[in-house]
């Protein structure tokens, strides 16, 4: 049983992603199989998430347990977790405004917006740094040529009150942004679109197993 | 016509996926895939390989972040990847006090850490080794997700993180806590926006299709090697294909 669960497991991945594959090729033939499978996929993926929440309760519920470093916080965590899901439920059964009812909305745009916003204050701090740092680490010459054009196209985006860009510099930001980074961006997602087909033909293979194959 | 060319386009598709395997299974037969063959160096696997040792001697952990992409769409190849590499992690810090942690931003690859733990483990005999909390969901929007991930990162004696996944401006974020605990970061991502995050922050980051190289530079077998081959093979090609494709323009042709 401890053999056949693995190899049940395997042909059951590379026949779904078969048929999956045929029917992006052959949606004539394959289509509707591929959209059942990709239907079952989805229902999984929904009942993944409760587990993913139940998952993230754990942990952290462990945590102020067993009185870790950072107990409080994740405290904090379980808290507005259970909290959040206490308002939505009164919401579906109370209400009747679910998800998007008005007390859902209010923990969203009161709670979770304001905290998601300073986190993304914190980042801008986080890169500013991250770039003054960057030739003290690296310094070579694709460190400079990075910040360099970074800096440059910050410059000639950036509003600056008062003053306009000279219409001279626009070509300049045209070059960099619109043909030197489109040329490498597309030399890098080429790269990342082969990386991904291995990936895929990896697991079609049967060779890599991340469920427990 | 537009149904003919619609075609002719899947048949294109379904023929360069084709190409795509065999070129992995003559890699693979004619012994071209060997794990080690033709490998140029990329300093953040040595260094990686080597914060693995140093984990298991400082008794100090590794983490793993597998970025926010789900296994539904183009983001899945990372994520299937940075499992690999999650494996390869775990074998070989499997006596180290403490056990790699993992960490992702989508339950369906949390559930897939998990069992990628647990099977590392059973395959070396020390299943009691692994402990549920060791893959685990840090949030399910980006910046929830950077500070679940910034908790390992930050509070768990790391020694080094490893990104390795779909990740945007955030993963700034997670790098940055590491490097205030002073740990190593090996960081790569399949966005854009990420690699040049990346890039800044990164001890060792990697780009482009260096995180699809992964397995292959930890011994995750022949295979791996194998479709890194049909990789190379393949940029060639594209890339042949895009000059062919510009002179003709250029000639009038197209």
């Amino acid at each position: 049983m401890k053999k056949l669960l693995p190899a049940a497991n395997a042909i059951i991945a590379v026949i779904a992603g078969g048929l999956v594959l045929l029917g992006t090729f052959f949606p004539t033939l394959f289509g509707d199989l591929r959209q059942y499978l990709l239907q079952w996929a989805i229902i999984l993926a929904a009942l993944a998430l409760w587990l993913g929440v139940l998952n993230l309760l754990s942990v952290h519920w462990k945590k102020v347990r067993q009185k870790e470093t950072g107990a409080g916080y994740s405290a904090v965590l379980v808290f507005f977790l259970l909290g959040t899901i206490a308002v939505v439920v009164l919401d579906i059964f109370l209400w009747s405004g679910g998800p998007v009812g008005t007390w859902s909305q209010w923990v969203f745009n009161n709670l979770q917006k304001p905290v998601e916003i300073s986190l993304l204050a914190l980042l801008a701090v986080v890169l500013a740094y991250a770039a003054a740092r960057l030739l003290s680490r690296r310094n070579n010459t694709f460190s400079i040529v990075f910040l360099a054009s970074a800096v440059t196209v910050m410059l000639l985006m950036a509003p600056v009150y008062f003053l306009k860009t000279p219409s001279i510099l626009d070509p300049l930001r045209q070059a960099i942004s619109g043909v030197l980074a489109v040329a490498g961006a597309r030399g890098l997602l080429l790269g990342v679109a082969l990386g991904t087909v291995a990936a895929a033909l990896r697991v079609l293979m049967g060779t890599e197993r991340p469920y427990g194959g | 016509m537009n149904q003919v060319l619609d075609l002719l386009g899947d048949l294109l598709g379904l023929v360069f996926v084709l190409v795509c395997l065999g070129l992995i299974v003559g890699a693979l037969v004619t012994g071209r895939g060997r794990p080690g063959v033709n490998l140029r160096e990329i300093g953040a696997f040595q260094r990686l390989r080597r914060e693995v040792g140093l984990a298991v001697e400082s008794g100090r952990r590794l983490h793993i972040s597998l970025g926010r992409g789900n296994l539904f769409g183009t983001q899945a190849g990372s994520a299937l990847v940075g499992l690999t590499l999650l494996d390869r992690c775990a074998r070989a810090a499997s006596s180290s006090d403490r056990p790699p942690v993992a960490t992702s931003g989508d339950p369906l690859v949390a559930v897939l850490s998990q069992d990628t733990l647990r099977g590392a483990y059973r395959s070396l005999n020390v299943e009691g080794r692994y402990d549920p909390s060791s893959g685990r969901v840090g949030g399910l929007t980006p910046f929830s997700y950077a500070a679940g991930a910034m908790i390992p990162a930050q509070d768990e004696q790391v020694t080094a993180n490893l990104l390795c996944g779909h990740f945007g401006a955030e993963a700034a974020l997670i790098v940055e806590a590491g490097e205030r605990k002073g740990s190593l970061s090996v960081a790569s991502s399949d966005s854009l926006t990420g690699q040049a995050v990346l890039l800044a922050t990164a001890q060792e980051p990697l780009i482009g299709e260096d995180l699809y190289a992964g397995g292959a530079y930890l011994g995750a077998g022949p295979v791996h090697a194998a479709s890194l081959r049909m990789q190379d093979i393949m940029r060639w090609v594209l890339i042949a294909a895009m000059l062919l494709g510009a002179l003709l323009k250029l000639g009038g042709v197209l």
